[in-house]
Order: C-alpha cells, then sequence, then structure tokens
C-alpha cells in the first residue's frame, strides 16, 4: 500500500501505545482525576484497536459496533466514577490516591 | 417460540421489571416521615423505607430463584425458542444453576440490608434498586456467550456494586468506593484490550467463533498465536481482578471493609459467583483449544499459581486481622483460591465444572449466612467489629452466637455442613484430573483456615469482654432473622442432603465441544 493508504499494523502499534501510555498513568498518578483519565485513555486505545481491525475483517461491522457500546459504557462508568470522587473530595478535601488510606489492617 | 424466550429468560426479566417498579416506588413512593435522615441532608422519598423496598426487593429476587428453579425443570434445551437469544446469550443449564444461586445470594442481602440500612440509618432505599439492576448484569454474565455481551454485561454489574460500596457517606465506605472503582475500571480494561486482540486475531466476537478459530491458529507458530496469547493473558487477568484472586487482591479487604456489610456480602457472593461462571465459560469455550488446555503452553499453570497464591497468602493473612469484617474479607480471598483449583480441574475431570457450581452455591449459603450473623450481633453505635467485640457474646445472645458458629463452621468445611460437601467435591475433581499437589495445598489450607474460623468461635464462647470495653448489642430485626433462617436451613439441607443439589450441579455443563 502506498505511504499515506491504510496499514492495519500502523494502528495496532498506535494502539498499543495509547494503551500503554494510559496504564502507565494509571499507575504512576497519584490523583485520582488523572488516573480516570488514563482508563478513558485505555479506553479509547481499545476503540481504535477495535475499528482498525474491523476494516480489516469487514462483514457485519462488528468492531465498529463494540466500539460504539464501549463508547456509551464508558460514559456510564466516568458518571459512576465522578459522582464517588466527589462524594470522597468533600469528605476528605483531598483527590489523591496517597491519602486514601483510612482503610488498613 | 416467543413463550420459549419468555419462559426462559424468565428470572432475568423478572429481576428487571422489579428493579424498574422499585425504582419508581423509591421515587414516587410516600416517605416515612419518622426515617427521615436525622441530619436533613437526605429527604428523598425512599428515606425511612428501607425496611418494606427491602422485603419488596427480596420478594423480586426470590421468584427469580424460583422461577430458575422452573427453567431448570422444565429444561432450557426443550425450550427451543431459546436458540434466539445465541450466541449472545447462552441460555443452558449452567447459566440456570448460575441464576439460581445469583438470585439467592442477592435475596439475602437484600433482606440483611432491610434490616441493617433501617438500624445504622443510613436508609438509602436506592440500594435495592441498584442490587437489582447489578443482579440482571450477573445473570447476563453468566450467560454470556459473545464478547460485546460480556463486556455489557459486566458493567451493568460493577457499575451498581461501585455505588453501593459508596451508600455510605463516611470517609471509609467513600475510600473503599474509590479503590474498587478505580482497580475495577482498570481491570475491565485490560480484559477488554484482551477481547480486542481477539476480535482483530480471529475476526470472530462470539466465543464458540474465537474457539474454532483459535483451534485453527494453534498449529503455527506466527503472530496469530502470539496475539492470542497475549491477549489470553490480559482476560486471565482481568478475571482475576473480578474473583478477586492474589495477587490482583489488593483492593477486596479494604473495599469490603469499607463498604456497608450487605453490600460486602452481595460482592463477595453475587460478584464472584458470577465471575467464576464467565471464567470457566470463557477458558472453556474461547480458550479450550488442545494445545490452551494443556499443562505446557496454556492456561492451567498460571491459573493453578493463582490457586495456590490465593488460597494460601488469604489463608495466612486472614489469621491476622483484629477486624472480623475483613478476616471475612480474606477468607472469601481463599475460597476463590478453592474454586480456582476446580477451574485448573476442568481441563481433565468432567466433573469438575459440576463442583464449581455446587461450590458456588454453598460458599454462597455460608458467606451471606456469616455477613449476616456479623450485622445481627452489632446495632448502632455498637456494631460488632473485632474479635473483642463478640467476646462472651455467646452467654448474652446464644442465639446469634449459635448462628454465627454455624456459618463459620461452613466456611471452615466441618461436615456435616454445605461447606464440607462444597470442599469435597472440588478436591474430588482435582483428584479425578490427577491434580495432587493441588489438592494437597488446598487441603493444608482448609487446616490452617479452620485456625480463624475457630477463633471467632473460641471469643464468642469462651472469652469473657474486658472491663469497660464497649459492648456488642445484637439488633432486633425480622429482616435480619429471616435471612439468617433461610441460609442456616439451606446451609444444613445441602450438608445432609447434598445429592440431588449435586446431580443437578453434575449435568449443568458449559458444553465444551
Amino acid at each position: 500500500m502506498s505511504a499515506l493508504g491504510y496499514v492495519l499494523e500502523h494502528y495496532v502499534v498506535l494502539s498499543a501505545l495509547l494503551f500503554t501510555i494510559g496504564a502507565i498513568g494509571f499507575l504512576v498518578r497519584r490523583n485520582v482525576l488523572i488516573q480516570l483519565m488514563s482508563i478513558e485513555l485505555m479506553l479509547n486505545a481499545i476503540n481504535l484497536l477495535l475499528v482498525a481491525y474491523n476494516r480489516q475483517h469487514g462483514g457485519p461491522m462488528t468492531g465498529q459496533l463494540f466500539a460504539f457500546f464501549i463508547i456509551a459504557v464508558a460514559a456510564a462508568e466516568a458518571a459512576v466514577g465522578l459522582a464517588i470522587i466527589l462524594s470522597y473530595y468533600r469528605l476528605k478535601a483531598s483527590v489523591h490516591s496517597d491519602e486514601a488510606d483510612a482503610l488498613k489492617h | 417460540m416467543t413463550f420459549d424466550v419468555v419462559y426462559g429468560l424468565s428470572p432475568l426479566l423478572v429481576v428487571a421489571l422489579g428493579a424498574l417498579l422499585l425504582m419508581l416506588a423509591e421515587a414516587f413512593g410516600k416517605p416515612n416521615p419518622q426515617g427521615l435522615a436525622p441530619t436533613g441532608e437526605v429527604s428523598d422519598a425512599g428515606a425511612g423505607r428501607a425496611g418494606e423496598l427491602g422485603m419488596g426487593a427480596a420478594v423480586v429476587l426470590f421468584v427469580g430463584a424460583a422461577l430458575s428453579l422452573g427453567v431448570w425443570l422444565a429444561g432450557p434445551d426443550n425450550l427451543v425458542g431459546l436458540e434466539l437469544t445465541r450466541p449472545y446469550l447462552i441460555w443452558d443449564r449452567f447459566t440456570v444453576f448460575v441464576c439460581f444461586t445469583l438470585c439467592l445470594g442477592g435475596g439475602l442481602s437484600c433482606l440483611l440490608a432491610g434490616g441493617y440500612l433501617t438500624e445504622h440509618e443510613i436508609d438509602r432505599a436506592e440500594f435495592f434498586p441498584l442490587v437489582l439492576f447489578s443482579t440482571v448484569g450477573a445473570m447476563a454474565l453468566a450467560a454470556a456467550g459473545e464478547l460485546l455481551t460480556l463486556f455489557v454485561a459486566l458493567e451493568t454489574m460493577s457499575l451498581g456494586v461501585y455505588a453501593l460500596v459508596g451508600l455510605r457517606r463516611t470517609p471509609r465506605s467513600s475510600e473503599a468506593a474509590l479503590k474498587y472503582f478505580l482497580l475495577g475500571s482498570f481491570a475491565a480494561a485490560l480484559m477488554l484490550f484482551g477481547a480486542a486482540l481477539l476480535y482483530g486475531a480471529t475476526g470472530r466476537t462470539d466465543l464458540a467463533g474465537i474457539g474454532q478459530a483459535i483451534a485453527a491458529i494453534g498449529q503455527g507458530e506466527g503472530p496469530g498465536a502470539a496475539q492470542v496469547l497475549i491477549a489470553l493473558v490480559l482476560v486471565v487477568v482481568g478475571l482475576a481482578f473480578k474473583v478477586s484472586a492474589v495477587p490482583f487482591h489488593m483492593w477486596t479487604p479494604d473495599a469490603y471493609e469499607g463498604a456497608p456489610t450487605p453490600a460486602t456480602s452481595y460482592m463477595a457472593v453475587a460478584v464472584k459467583t458470577a465471575a467464576f461462571a464467565v471464567m470457566v465459560r470463557v477458558l472453556l469455550i474461547a480458550f479450550g483449544d488442545e494445545r490452551l488446555t494443556s499443562w505446557a503452553s496454556g492456561w492451567p499453570p498460571v491459573l493453578a499459581t493463582l490457586a495456590v497464591a490465593s488460597m494460601t497468602v488469604a489463608n495466612l493473612v486472614a489469621g491476622r486481622q483484629s477486624s472480623v469484617k475483613r478476616m471475612l474479607a480474606y477468607s472469601s480471598i481463599a475460597h476463590a483460591g478453592y474454586a480456582l483449583v476446580a477451574v485448573v480441574a476442568t481441563i481433565r475431570s468432567p466433573a469438575a465444572e459440576g463442583s464449581i457450581l455446587f461450590y458456588l452455591l454453598t460458599y454462597t449459603v455460608s458467606t451471606a449466612g456469616a455477613f449476616g450473623a456479623l450485622i445481627l450481633c452489632g446495632s448502632r453505635g455498637k456494631e460488632a467489629v473485632s474479635y473483642e467485640d463478640l467476646a462472651g457474646i455467646a452467654k448474652r445472645h446464644p442465639a446469634a452466637a449459635m448462628a454465627f458458629s454455624l456459618f463459620l463452621l461452613s466456611l471452615a468445611g466441618v461436615p456435616p455442613t454445605a461447606g464440607f460437601f462444597g470442599k469435597l467435591y472440588v478436591f474430588q475433581a482435582a483428584i479425578d484430573a490427577e491434580l495432587y499437589v493441588l489438592t494437597v495445598v488446598g487441603l493444608l489450607n482448609s487446616l490452617v483456615g479452620a485456625y480463624y474460623y475457630l477463633r471467632v468461635i473460641v471469643f464468642m464462647y469462651m472469652r469473657e469482654p474486658a472491663p469497660g470495653a464497649t459492648l456488642a448489642v445484637p439488633m432486633r430485626s425480622g429482616y435480619v432473622a429471616s435471612a439468617l433462617v433461610i441460609a442456616a436451613v439451606l446451609v444444613i439441607a445441602l450438608g445432609v442432603l447434598p445429592n440431588v443439589t449435586l446431580e443437578w450441579a453434575a449435568i449443568a455443563t458449559v458444553g465444551r465441544s
């Protein structure tokens, strides 16, 4: 294919990179809002992967459909997550996961 | 045709419909003036009515369990119309058995919540629609035969439970919800990336189709095979998070301890049961290829390691806890380890799938009962948390202590309780599958586990409370008492007459090719 054409591997590599950035962000950052954003980045990397594979496999657009479902579910997840973060912030006035240490044995 | 589908899926449909009705009842019902939160902060119509709404939710879930029984007796295979839902929902005997267990566990948790929320003036009646919606997700998850359905069902179940954990407006409850939410979503994302890679490697999203495509790829050593392996690892990690197997258990003690106790009970029984059901189906159908189920190049050694780690670590740490609730959290991790032994055994023993189902049922009634007894032993401001709180409770409140002892003995696996036969059949399946090392490790761990269960009984019966200590005063609640009676009857019935249930579990298989 031409340089500007569709090459599956490029999308797979890009998606894997985005997913890894998201995963590392989730593991190293201590601000829960940024951790939530990292999870969203991971989900979007998955969307990219699904859409790229869908182009390769063709057929009944399962990959594209899957991506739409993920977008919708990710929105619901973000809503619940932000609500939990908000209720935590109201009680502790902090959004740092390091300070979430009330529960220890 | 339509009748078959509606009747077959009736457990799922009834619970979903019940959840919608309860939401309406909660929003439009008449508030109970006596039950309004004393802080005046919340004045939604559901406040003060946790008891009656809990009763409603429990009835809906028990009806769901009864309908599962009805579908079982009619035979899901005879309901021809159920073919329509394939491959999205695979409504076989395996699914129906799990649905029964889920509805039972959910119903018991709702009864517990009916008493607990009123007593502790949490009184947020949205607890019950959340439990029902989560149960719908859990049932769909157990039935899921396709990746997209699996993902949506998993999130339906999890989102409800995240909210349940954070229901109580205290720093501990919020913190538990935060930790559970972050790690749960992270695990779901990992699993989803695995699912996307599987779709890429095979072009299919239904588990059976993936299984066939993997069998076709399996011979070569090309990039396709490597991609399948990466996907397998990611999916197993995601599932291990959900069943809280060591080393993916970090969130479990915190989330279980911080959550309101009925929510803990629900997480321990329903979420774990559904996660095990989907784990068995995914591993045996999608990754059921000969190479991937072999000891040399597949998932069995990985799961065996998880099983050994879960049993050993959880049992050792559980003995060192000072909070009984946290001890029960570690105990649930250990029980995930025993069930994982049975999952490994499925590779060579046809009876192993049945043993998992039977084990999950016995675990559900014992665990829900144990958390229920812990709820019963405390009342507002005088909750039973540590071992010391329970000291000498047998003299003051013999009934509560006796109920607690029964469930702890069942968890420890002492005959003639349900827990004994649950463990027995798991280890029998493991021996059938020639997994001798796993069996021995499991048996040794059961002995270690008995230590911390018996320790609670020793405290209840043989210790006196320290002078001047705040005594835990058991609460009075018909809801909690009835949940305990149901659980106790089942623990004893499954322990004395396990045969029928076991025969049923034995014919409930996922139908691998």
